[in-house]
Parts: structure tokens; C-alpha cells; sequence
């Protein structure tokens, strides 16, 4: 069995195998992002737990003259923000069948819808009669929503990366670990706005 | 052809015949080798390098620059507590002391530390060439300076440096005398949260090579105790940081733009950031200990000349601990004003953790016994911290007991408990293990005869600097104080004479390093004749660590067995 | 031969427990006076901790120092030990006897709690003292309001409307506290007594505890409060019932003045420390005005 292997034919097995070597590397970001939104969505926990301590526990927690929060606009915020988590997933899967040009306009869905619930969350903070100052309750919500929104604000970045990034040639050659964590980080963005809206919206 | 060729053959055969990830991942051989004309000059130590190595070292020497550091100001402490007076510094000065010296030996000389010897050894451990990331792992490796920095600048405000401890309890860390935005505690928040992103992704980067980057046939019961102990303590980072970086964030916002999250006066819950600090800080002495026993279970077997005793056990022991290290935070708490059942569910949480340490404990000492026993400078340190570990362990469960705990709660009994693990235990440990693996980082011997002098000048400094602050805290006196009732005079100026031997030890460790690094003996490859991958390769190992990957074939301790480790033997360059 | 080694090691075993049973004893010795009730009980935890503490310790020392003594190898001997890589009987064992010991102390501390009932960990937030909520055997004894700010204690009693700097307590009457704190985290410690609470702004906290020792105690802050923490002491006072009576009345009959107060003065003073640096401090609160002092 030894025998048959010429050094040519070893040659090219080595060749192939520092292709699977870049695989590898793939795969291994990919594990470790995993592993490092595991991490991240324990500060959100944290958040989490904070304002539900607080809110079981503070005597006076609504600013004075606000009976509870706007739900309506929120609502339809994120039906589109839930929505598309969908949408990237069909970008996705376009790009799996290397259509290209499926996948740029689906990102760019996203990448609008994204833009669409940020516009609006600017422009319920401008509504508001409470401060980021005012007390607990105001704190909390402007922490939360905040730092969500960065995180909306990041994963936007991100996809107009991959959108910039797929008009290199040759840039899915080695894999689609980019793209794959984008939308996985979008997912997760998601999620954690669930959470939020179930606490700060719909507990009231 | 060498036998490893034919063997190497085969393993390419099979990996690309079954198609088995597992395999696959393991075969990266980097076959274009672009040997960069291996430089062994000083200089790739200051420059940023992604050999992680090279990282690992610069994480030492510069923890190690952060110890002496944290000594001085400690050295200051004990000048001003040898006597009960307030007359050698003022007292905002003696509180940014402890302050400074308890942030930077914890965030500065155990985290970077220990994190420097894991990048180090677990690469070579698991016979990988490099840790997964390896400018992540350097762009962690830039920030540890960037943090120190930070540190050092809140010396150099006007408000001086953060005075609230370690901990930063508010509402004491949100009063700003000098209203300045740029003050010591704002610094010190911020080097807090830029060294935990640091962690955080040194954390990804352990776990990922751990669980992706092994050598064939290296399974998970095949793993050194070492590794072990370090995949554990880099879960809890993952799972326990965000809480204190979350605390961090709303304590910035309340210091800076004003918000009330934690101030009483505004409605806000003090309290809360206790539950966020602890949350983290408490399983973060276990992130900081866990690899010190990693460090036991390499050493004694060597120097017993034994298989480690109950190696499963003792591994599985680790995730255990860090497992059970998020469930008792509150034991720094109990005279916090928290509830009763609290105190009580907390106290038996926090003492579940004697039984999977003691399991190690035990194993170390069933490891010993009867072992052929080799006292040099490794060895040593390793027993004493074993000794005083068992002691600071006992003083631990004496604190978790509630009762007890209300008695002495911020008395120098903590103190002293927690010196005895921190620098009776952590730093001894962290001696050993320099001592253990400097001939394969230099490739050179160090002098036992100045490492001996070393171990015994340590070992009783560190028992008279921090046994006398037992009777102290018995007798109730507190810490963070810069005066004191005189009755307490006698054991503070025995334990400031302790400090101050326990300071002169530090002196034969780096006329050691430094001379034995520029003129020591070769040391070979293997100068303990200890078994694990980093003993298989050269001495300093090779900038790629293997000329082969080594293909494992059996367990890690095989003392007495003649068992070999790798089926390819030496898989050393040259 | 079997027998010789299981006879050894009862003797061993009888010898050390014997021993620590003794330093357990020595351990009264290392505590403060026993001042309260609650002193009693925590010292009998105490020593019975150090005792098993002690037994563990000596034990695992006892054998790491005996084969440092006996089980050294000449410098050029590699050879290696035997092999034993585990045995699971012991290591059922010695998983088994730790969670048997941590609830042996575990419960035996528990008991202890329950039995000192100092109240302590209950809140209660943003009222007025409600204390009367706490059952108590003894006869109802009024409470003392501990009043702690940077940094200066103040003690209130409501009924006789005295304040003072020092805390007086008739002696074996259960005592009941209201702690409050002004402005950050204080502590509430007497060594003497084994108490301890931390004080909460805007929370009054319920302590309790019996006084059975006649004299002159120290009482501290025991969570750090901040520049002049360290100053932050106050004398307690414990006495017989009629002179803590007569205290009283001479105290109401005092007209309020300025306490002295450490922190104030050292504020107000130049720093004669030897290396100085003037970082700046929060300015101590005024002196309390006081009945006593
Ligand atoms: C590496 C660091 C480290 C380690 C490993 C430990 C280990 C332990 N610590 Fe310690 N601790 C600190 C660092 C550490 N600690 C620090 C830094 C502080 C103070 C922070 C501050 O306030 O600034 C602190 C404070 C601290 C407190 C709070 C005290 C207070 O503020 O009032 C408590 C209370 O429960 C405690 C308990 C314990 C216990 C139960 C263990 C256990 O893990 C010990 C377990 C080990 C053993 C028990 C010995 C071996 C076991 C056997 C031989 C088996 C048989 C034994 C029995 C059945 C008992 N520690
Ligand atoms: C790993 C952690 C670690 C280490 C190694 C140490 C090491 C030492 N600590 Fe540490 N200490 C802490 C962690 C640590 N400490 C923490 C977390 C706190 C709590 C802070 C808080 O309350 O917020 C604390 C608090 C603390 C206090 C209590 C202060 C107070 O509450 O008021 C004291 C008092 O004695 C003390 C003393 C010492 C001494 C003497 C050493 C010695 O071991 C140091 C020896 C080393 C050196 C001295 C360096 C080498 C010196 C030279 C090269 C120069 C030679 C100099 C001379 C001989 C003068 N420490
Ligand atoms: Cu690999 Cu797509
Ligand atoms: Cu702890």
C-alpha cells in the first residue's frame, strides 16, 4: 500500500490537504464565534437580570406622568426586525447555489430592514419624555435598547462587509465563514430584542 | 526512509479514505515551510509576533514587571502598618495602595500570568502548532500593556487614583472629590473592562484550539491535567466576565453622566453591583487556581516519577469546580444585608467546592506516595504551595461558615486567607512552574543552588507576612485601614518584617532568570526526563513546535510503564 | 504484617485527632473577650472548625513531610515509582467522607445561625423602624437608633431623646438595633461581640444581640467607607441595668454640643505625613451634635 504512493501522487495529496487546511480555519472561526456570542449573550443576561431586580424591587418605577410605554410603533419594529432574520436566511441559501446576484439583493433587504428598526428606535428615544438620567427605570431602558442598537448598528456593518466583499473574485473559494457568522450574529440579535420586548414592552 | 514517514504516509491515506473531520483538522501540516531563518534574537520579544511562544513569554515578563509593581505598593502598605499611627503616606494615598496593588496583582500579575504559561504550553501540550487565532491571540496579548498603562496613569491625575478597593463598591466609587471626569476611578473602570475583552478573547481562542486543535490520537482523557485545568478556567472567564463588564458599563455611566443605577440617594440598588462583582470575581480566584493544579498534577509526577494518581478524576475534577464556582458568590456577601435563607443556601454551595478540590488534593498526595522523590527548586515550590494551599482551603471553608464569616468579614483573617492562596499557593505555583519549563523556553539551566535560596526565603517570608494576619482578623482588626488600635502592634510588625523578606525573595528569582537565560548550561531536550509532547521537541522548541505532528498512543502519565507517547517518537526539528 | 500497618495507623489517627482536639481548645484564646450570647455560640463553631481543620491539615501534611523525609532518590537514580495510576475504592472514599464532613458543618453552622437570631439580612426599605415586627421573648427593650456617616457614628435613643458618640447597653437585656447609613456603605462591628451587618443608605437594617460582659468595647466601621475609614470607631459601653438608667437621665439633662470628630479635624488640618500627595478628599460631615460624649 505504501508502495503505490509515488512522491508525485503524495505531491498532490499534500496540495489537497492545505486546501482542507484552510476548511479547517473556517471551521474553526466559525466554532470560535459561536463560543464568543455564547459569552456576549451573557452581558445581555446580565442586563436582563439587573432590570428584572430592579423592576420587582424599586417603590417608584415609572417617572411621574408616564403610565408605560408606546407599544404600537415598537411592535411593528419588530415584526420587521424578526422578519428579517428570514430574509438573511434566504440570502443565504442563495449563495449556497452561487447565485450571486440573489444573494446581494437579499442582504441589501436585510441591511434596509436593519437601517428601517434603528430609524425607528431613533425616533421613539426623541418622543420620549424621560432621559437616559431621570432615574432606574429611564437607565434601564435607554442601557438596553442602546446597547441592542449597537448591536443592530454592528451587524449592518457587517453585511455591507460581506455585500462589498462579494464582488472580489474568488472570495468564496475558501468558504463562506463571513457570511455564515453575519447571519448567525443577526440571529442572535434577534433573539435578544425578543427578550427585550417582552420585558420592557409587553411586562409592564 | 525514516519509520515516522511511512507512518505520516499512511495517515494521509487514511484521512483522505474515510473522510474523518476529526482527523483532518489534525493534519494541517503546513507543508510549504517558510522557516523563518529561525531568529532566537531578543527582539522578537518586542515586536508583535503571532508565535505563541513568543506571546507566551511576553505575557510572563510582563506580569512578572507588574508583580514587582504591585510589591512596592505592597511594600508600602506594610511600611505604613508597622506602626498603628497614620504617619507614613496620607491616608487617600494608603487607600489608593491597596486599591492599586490588589487591581494590579490580580488583573495584572495572576490573569496575564497564567494566561502567558497556557499559551505557552497548551499548543505544545496538544501537540498543535500554534494556539486558533494567532493575531487574536496577540492583539490580546497588546491590550495587557495598554491596561498597565492606564493603571499607572491614574497616579498621575489630580484625583489620584481609584481609593475604593479592588472591589469599587459604589456609592464610595461614585464620590468624586476633584469632579473631574478624568479620574482615577474612571481609569480604573476602563482598564477593568479593556482587560476583560482581553480575556475574553485570549477564552475563545484557548477553547477553540483546545476542542479543534489537537494532535491525532490526542482524545480528551489523553489530555495533560494542565490542559484541562485550562479549559476550565477559560469557560468561567466566558461565562463570568460579562457579568462584572455589564456592572462595569452602568458604574461608568453613574460615574460619568449620572445615572442612578447603583446610588441609593437616586433610587438606585448598591447592593446589585455587589451581586454583578461577585458574580465574576468569586469564580475568578477559581480561574486563577485551576491552572495553579494543573501545574501540581504536571509537576509531581515528574519529580515523584509516578503516573498521576486517578487522572480521570483529577480531570474531570476541574470542570467540576469551575462548574460550581458560579453558584456561591454571595459568600462575600453575607454581611451585606442579604437574607437569611441566602446566607444559608450560599454557605452549603460554597463548601460543595472542598469536594472535588479535595479529590485533587488527595491525588497529589496519592501521587507522591511512594513516588522516588526528586527536591529540586519545582518540586519544592510545588509542595510548599500544596502545603499552604490545604491551609488557606481550611481558613476557606472556616469564612463560608455564616457565623464565622460575621465575626470575621473584612478583618485581616480574609486577608490572610487569601494571600495564602494568592501568594502562598497562585505565585509559589507559578515559581514552580517557571523553574519546571524554563530549561525548554530558554533552552538553558538555571541554578538550583540560587533557586533553592529562592524557595526557602518565600517560603518563610510568605508564612511570616500572612500566618500573624490570622490572629489580627481574630482579634478584629480590619482591613483597609491605615490606623490602627494599638493592641494590634505586636503581629503587624512581624508581618511587615515577613513582607519585607517576602520582597527581598523576589531578588535571587531574577539574578537567576536573568543570568541562567545569558549563561546557562544547555539543558537539553529533556532534562527531567519527563514525559508529555513539549519534553518530545527541542529546547527552545522550533517557531512551527513539531517537525512532525506527533500521532498520540497513549495516556499522558506513563510513568513505569514504558509505554511510548507518540507513535512517531521524536518529533523534534533538526 | 497487615495487622502491624492497621494498628499504626489507628494510633496515628487517635494521636492526631487527640492533637487537634487540643488546638482546637487553644483556639478560645486566639478571640476577643466573649461579650454577648451570640460570641458564646460562634466561638464553639469556631473551635470545633478548627479542630476538624486541624485534623485535615496535619493529616495531609503529616504525610507529604513524611515522604520528603524518607522517599528521596540519590541524584542520578531516573528510575521510576510503581505505576499505580488510581484506586477507586479510595477514591470513593475520599469523595464520600468531604460531602459527609461539608454537611456535618454545614449543619452544625446552620444550627448555629438560627440559634443567634441577629436579624441582620431582613430590609426594610423605605419605611420609618418597624421593629416591633420582631418577636422577641425578652420584654420589649426600646431601639437604638445607629446612625454612621463619613465619618462619625451617632446613637439615638428615641424614648429618652438622647444622642451621643458613645453606645451604652445594659448588660443581658437583648439589645435591637435600627442601622442606618447616610450617605454610603458602613459597617456595624463590635470583635468583642461577633456582630457585624453592613449599613445601606436609605434602608434601616435590624440587629440584634444580648450583652452578658460588663465594660468598655470598641466598635468599628467595618466596610470601607471612603478617606478616613480607618477613624470611624466609637466606644460601647456595657453596664449594669441601674447605671445604664442613671446614664441616661444624666445624658437628657446635657445640653446638645459639637461631638469632636477625628476625620473632621484631620481634614482640617496639614497633612503630617511623611510622603504627602493632596489628592483630594470628600469633605467629612459637620460633627453631630450630641447629648454625650
Ligand atoms: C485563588 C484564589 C482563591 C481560592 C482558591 C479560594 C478558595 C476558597 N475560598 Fe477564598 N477568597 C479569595 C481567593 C481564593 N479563595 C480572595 C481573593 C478573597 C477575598 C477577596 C476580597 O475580599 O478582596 C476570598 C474570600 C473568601 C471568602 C469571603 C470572606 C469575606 O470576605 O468575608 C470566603 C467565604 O466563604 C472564601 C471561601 C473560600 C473557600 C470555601 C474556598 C475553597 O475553594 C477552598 C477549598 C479547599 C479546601 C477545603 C482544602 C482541600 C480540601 C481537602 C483536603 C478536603 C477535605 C476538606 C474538607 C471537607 C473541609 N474566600
Ligand atoms: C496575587 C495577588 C496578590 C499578591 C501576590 C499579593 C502580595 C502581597 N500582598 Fe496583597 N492583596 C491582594 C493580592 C495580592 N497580594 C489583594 C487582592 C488585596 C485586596 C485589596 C483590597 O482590599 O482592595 C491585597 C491586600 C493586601 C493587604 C491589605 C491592605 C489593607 O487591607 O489595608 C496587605 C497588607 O499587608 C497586603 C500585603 C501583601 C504583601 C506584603 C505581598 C507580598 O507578597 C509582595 C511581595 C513582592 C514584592 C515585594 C515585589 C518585589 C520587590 C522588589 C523587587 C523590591 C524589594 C523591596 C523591598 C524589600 C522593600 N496585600
Ligand atoms: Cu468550503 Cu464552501
Ligand atoms: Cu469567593
Amino acid at each position: 500500500m505504501d508502495s503505490s504512493l509515488t512522491s508525485e501522487k503524495l505531491d498532490h495529496l499534500e496540495h489537497h490537504l492545505s486546501q482542507e487546511h484552510e476548511h479547517d480555519e473556517q471551521a474553526n472561526s466559525m466554532f470560535g464565534f459561536i463560543v464568543f456570542l455564547l459569552s456576549e449573550s451573557i452581558i445581555f443576561l446580565s442586563f436582563f437580570a439587573g432590570y428584572i431586580i430592579y423592576k420587582t424591587t424599586t417603590v417608584d418605577w415609572l417617572p411621574t406622568g408616564v403610565s408605560g410605554l408606546e407599544i404600537k410603533e415598537p411592535a411593528i419594529n419588530t415584526v420587521i426586525l424578526v422578519s428579517s432574520s428570514f430574509v438573511i436566511y434566504v440570502a443565504e441559501q442563495f449563495l449556497e447555489r452561487h447565485k450571486l446576484w440573489g444573494f446581494r439583493l437579499f442582504l441589501l433587504v436585510t441591511m434596509a430592514m436593519g437601517t428601517y428598526f434603528l430609524v425607528g428606535q431613533g425616533i421613539e428615544w426623541h418622543g420620549l419624555k424621560f432621559g437616559f438620567t431621570s432615574g432606574v427605570f429611564e437607565g434601564m431602558f435607554y442601557l438596553l435598547t442602546g446597547f441592542h442598537g449597537l448591536h443592530v448598528f454592528t451587524g449592518i456593518l457587517l453585511q455591507g462587509i460581506m455585500l462589498g466583499r462579494s464582488f472580489i473574485p474568488g472570495n468564496y473559494d475558501t468558504g463562506h465563514f463571513g457570511i455564515m457568522a453575519t447571519s448567525l450574529f443577526w440571529h442572535f440579535v434577534d433573539v435578544i430584542w425578543i427578550i427585550l420586548f417582552v420585558l420592557l414592552y409587553l411586562w409592564q | 526512509m525514516f519509520p515516522y514517514q511511512a507512518l505520516r504516509r499512511q495517515q494521509l491515506m487514511t484521512t483522505i479514505n474515510n473522510n474523518n473531520s476529526q482527523e483532518k483538522i489534525v493534519i494541517e501540516t503546513h507543508i510549504e515551510h517558510h522557516h523563518q531563518a529561525s531568529a532566537r534574537d531578543w527582539k522578537r520579544y518586542f515586536s508583535f509576533s503571532t508565535d505563541h511562544k513568543v506571546i507566551g513569554i511576553q505575557y510572563l515578563v510582563t506580569s512578572f514587571f507588574f508583580f514587582l509593581v504591585g510589591g512596592i505598593f505592597a511594600m508600602i502598605i506594610r511600611g505604613e502598618l508597622i506602626t498603628p499611627e497614620s504617619d507614613l503616606v496620607d491616608r487617600t494615598f494608603y487607600n489608593g495602595m491597596f486599591t492599586m496593588h490588589g487591581t494590579i496583582m490580580l488583573f495584572l500579575w495572576t490573569f496575564p500570568s497564567l494566561v502567558g504559561l497556557a499559551n505557552y504550553l497548551v499548543p505544545l501540550m496538544i501537540g498543535a502548532r500554534d494556539m486558533a487565532f494567532p493575531r487574536l491571540n496577540a492583539a490580546a496579548f497588546w491590550m495587557v500593556p495598554v491596561v498597565g498603562i492606564l493603571v499607572m496613569a491614574s497616579f498621575f491625575v489630580p484625583s489620584g487614583s481609584a481609593q475604593a478597593g479592588w472591589w469599587s463598591y459604589p456609592p464610595v466609587s461614585l464620590q468624586n472629590p476633584s469632579g473631574d471626569l478624568i479620574s482615577g476611578q474612571f481609569l480604573w473602570i476602563l482598564a477593568v473592562a479593556i482587560s476583560g475583552v482581553s480575556s475574553i478573547m485570549g477564552a475563545v481562542n484557548f477553547v477553540t484550539t483546545i476542542v479543534k486543535m489537537r494532535a491525532p490520537g490526542m482524545t480528551f482523557f489523553r489530555m495533560p491535567a494542565f490542559v484541562w485545568t485550562v479549559f476550565s478556567a477559560q469557560i468561567i472567564q466566558l461565562f463570568g466576565l460579562p457579568a462584572l463588564t455589564a456592572g462595569a458599563v452602568m458604574l461608568l455611566f453613574d460615574l460619568t453622566v449620572g445615572t442612578s443605577f447603583f446610588d441609593p440617594a437616586k433610587g438606585g440598588n448598591a447592593v446589585l453591583f455587589q451581586h454583578f462583582f461577585w458574580f465574576y470575581s468569586h469564580p475568578a480566584v477559581y480561574v486563577i487556581i485551576l491552572p495553579i493544579f494543573g501545574i501540581f498534577s504536571e509537576i509531581f509526577p515528574v519529580y515523584s516519577r509516578k503516573p498521576l494518581f486517578g487522572y480521570k478524576v483529577v480531570a474531570i475534577s476541574s470542570l467540576i469546580i469551575a462548574g460550581v464556582s458560579g453558584l456561591v458568590w454571595v459568600h462575600h456577601m453575607y454581611a451585606s444585608g442579604t437574607p437569611g435563607w441566602m446566607r444559608m443556601v450560599f454557605m452549603l454551595s460554597t463548601m460543595c467546592v472542598s469536594v472535588p478540590t479535595g479529590i485533587k488534593v488527595f491525588a497529589w498526595v496519592g501521587t507522591i506516595w511512594g513516588g522516588k522523590l526528586r527536591l529540586n527548586t519545582p518540586m519544592l515550590f510545588a509542595l510548599g504551595a500544596l502545603i499552604m494551599f490545604v491551609f488557606a482551603g481550611i481558613t476557606g471553608i472556616m469564612l463560608s461558615a455564616v457565623p464565622i464569616d460575621i465575626h470575621v468579614n473584612n478583618t485581616y483573617f480574609v486577608v490572610g486567607h487569601f494571600h495564602y492562596v494568592l501568594y502562598g499557593t497562585v505565585t509559589m505555583g507559578m515559581y514552580a512552574a517557571l523553574y519546571h519549563w524554563f530549561p525548554k523556553m530558554t533552552g538553558r539551566m538555571y541554578y538550583e543552588g540560587l533557586g533553592q535560596l529562592h524557595f526557602w526565603l518565600a517560603f518563610i517570608g510568605t508564612n511570616l507576612n500572612f500566618l500573624p494576619m490570622h490572629p489580627l482578623g481574630l482579634q478584629g482588626m480590619l482591613r483597609r485601614v491605615s490606623s490602627y488600635d494599638p493592641q494590634y502592634t505586636f503581629w503587624n510588625v512581624i508581618a511587615s518584617l515577613g513582607g519585607f523578606l517576602l520582597g527581598m525573595s523576589t531578588l535571587p528569582f531574577i539574578l537567576n532568570m536573568v543570568s541562567s537565560w545569558i549563561q546557562g548550561q544547555a539543558a537539553g531536550d529533556n532534562p527531567w526526563r519527563a514525559i508529555g509532547l513539549e519534553w518530545l521537541t527541542t529546547s527552545p522548541p522550533d517557531i512551527e513546535n513539531f517537525e512532525e505532528i506527533p500521532l498520540v498512543i497513549s495516556e499522558p502519565y506513563g510513568y513505569g510503564k514504558s509505554e511510548p507517547l507518540t507513535a512517531n517518537g521524536h518529533v523534534k526539528s533538526e | 504484617m497487615k495487622k502491624r500497618r492497621i494498628l499504626l495507623l489507628m494510633i496515628t489517627a487517635i494521636a492526631l485527632s487527640l492533637i487537634s482536639l487540643w488546638i482546637g481548645q487553644l483556639s478560645y484564646g486566639w478571640l476577643p473577650p466573649q461579650g454577648t450570647t451570640e460570641a458564646i455560640l460562634i466561638d464553639n463553631l469556631f473551635t470545633f472548625l478548627v479542630s476538624l481543620g486541624s485534623f485535615i491539615f496535619l493529616g495531609v501534611t503529616g504525610v507529604v513531610i513524611y515522604f520528603v523525609m524518607f522517599n528521596r532518590v540519590a541524584k542520578y537514580d531516573w528510575s521510576d515509582g510503581p505505576a499505580i495510576e488510581g484506586n477507586v475504592t479510595l477514591e470513593i472514599i475520599w469523595t464520600v467522607i468531604p460531602i459527609l464532613l461539608v454537611f456535618w458543618i454545614a449543619g452544625y453552622s446552620y444550627q448555629i445561625y438560627q440559634q443567634m437570631g441577629i436579624q441582620g439580612g431582613h430590609h426594610h426599605s423605605h419605611q420609618s423602624i418597624d421593629i416591633e415586627t420582631v418577636k422577641t421573648v425578652d420584654k420589649p427593650f426600646e431601639t437604638i437608633e445607629v446612625i454612621a456617616k463619613q465619618w462619625a457614628w451617632i446613637f439615638h435613643y428615641p424614648e429618652s431623646n438622647i444622642t451621643s458618640t458613645e453606645l451604652h447597653l445594659p448588660i443581658d437585656q437583648r439589645v435591637h438595633l435600627a442601622l442606618r447609613s447616610q450617605d454610603v456603605l458602613h459597617g456595624f462591628y463590635i470583635p468583642a461581640f461577633r456582630v457585624k451587618q453592613d449599613m445601606i443608605p436609605q434602608e434601616t437594617i435590624a440587629l440584634e444581640f444580648t450583652p452578658i460582659r460588663q465594660g468598655n468595647y470598641q466598635l468599628t466601621d467595618s466596610q470601607f467607607s471612603g478617606t478616613y475609614f480607618a477613624t470611624m470607631t466609637a466606644n460601647v459601653v456595657v453596664q449594669s441595668k441601674e447605671d445604664y438608667e442613671t446614664w441616661l437621665k444624666k445624658a437628657a439633662k446635657q445640653t446638645p454640643f459639637l461631638a469632636d470628630n477625628q476625620a473632621f479635624s484631620e481634614y482640617n488640618q496639614q497633612s503630617q505625613k511623611m510622603i504627602k500627595t493632596g489628592w483630594p478628599s470628600i469633605k467629612p460631615a459637620q460633627p453631630p451634635l450630641v447629648n454625650y460624649q
